[in-house]
């Protein structure tokens, strides 16, 4: 490899790291081979003597700080021009109202999910309140001398019990569904955006 | 070798290499070839650090007709190696305990 193939397959590899910082890393090498060829190694040689440049970029990550790679992937690879900010301040009745929708769709799906679980403990509250109403009116029937009604309406009581155990079984589950379920929409909406980070 | 510790050294390694007279990038790797393997991603990371702490200053010259970056020791970078040399003195010290019951078993 010559000294110029070496220092822009070198260049094209630190493209991550600052501007500034490229350029002196690149001449310090510059003159490493300059200073082995002096000594009459040929520019293969000494671009040899470096090592493989895979090698060097791994350790010049490696010693770089996180927060210096951060800002260099955070920042943006180029200002904004004057007509993509104009675009964007005219452009936000759009952006902003798409996002606030997006942003709405998601509290909807939440909100449908919770409702499911009122729904449930609503179903079993009620199946209790009819079973101690059963019991109430039973008694009631009773005491007004309507035996058979009362027995009836006893039977409704214990009916009532029934479903109602079942329903809060009922509810422990759909409440375990959600909370599982939920956890997971919360899960794939963190990877959709980290994924979109990644893909950049 | 443990790597905050061989950092170290090798910070000292460079000042050293750079004490008696100013010296560039290629050189300073030349002289410290015999004691220690020194690549040149390893050498730019600790002249950029040790230049950042004032311990050297680069200045650049012609050579051959091209640029070479010249490298010399400051005030602080010797009281680095002096530093050092005491630093050194404490770890003989604590390696002679180390070893102290090693040597009580022989």
């Amino acid at each position: 490899m010559s000294k110029q193939e070496f220092l822009s397959a070198l260049r094209k590899k630190l493209s991550g790291l600052p501007g500034g910082d490229i350029e002196e890393r690149l001449n310090f090498y510059n003159e490493m081979i300059d200073d082995r060829v002096e000594e009459g190694l040929t520019e293969e040689q000494a671009v040899e003597e470096l090592g493989s440049i895979d090698e060097i970029v791994s350790q010049v990550m490696s010693e770089i700080p996180l927060a210096k790679l951060v800002k260099e992937k955070v920042k943006p690879n180029r200002s904004l021009r004057a007509w993509e900010i104009v675009l964007l301040v005219l452009g936000s009745p759009l952006w902003l109202s798409l996002l606030a929708a997006a942003l709405l769709v998601v509290i909807a799906i939440y909100t449908v999910i919770w409702s499911v679980v009122v729904m449930v403990w609503a179903a079993g509250l009620s199946v209790a309140a009819c079973s101690i109403g059963g019991f109430v009116s039973a008694v009631v029937l009773a005491v007004q001398g309507n035996v058979a009604a009362g027995f009836t309406m006893f039977g409704v009581g214990i009916a009532g019990v029934g479903a109602t155990i079942l329903m809060a079984y009922c509810c422990a589950g759909v409440v375990k569904c959600v909370f599982s379920l939920s956890g997971k929409i919360f899960i794939g909406i963190k990877s959709f955006f980290i994924k979109k980070e990644a893909a950049r | 070798m443990d790597i905050q510790l061989k950092r170290g050294l090798l910070d000292v390694c460079v000042l050293a290499a750079i004490k008696n007279e100013d010296s560039y990038g290629y050189k300073i790797i030349k002289d410290m070839k015999p004691y220690i393997q020194l690549s040149e991603s390893t050498l730019y990371t600790i002249l950029k650090r040790l230049e950042s702490a004032n311990m050297l200053s680069v200045r650049t010259a012609e050579h051959g007709g091209r640029l070479r970056k010249y490298y010399h020791i400051t005030p602080q970078g010797l009281k680095r190696i002096e530093d050092f040399k005491v630093e050194w003195q404490e770890i003989m010290s604590i390696y002679k305990f180390v070893t102290k019951e090693d040597d009580e078993n022989e």
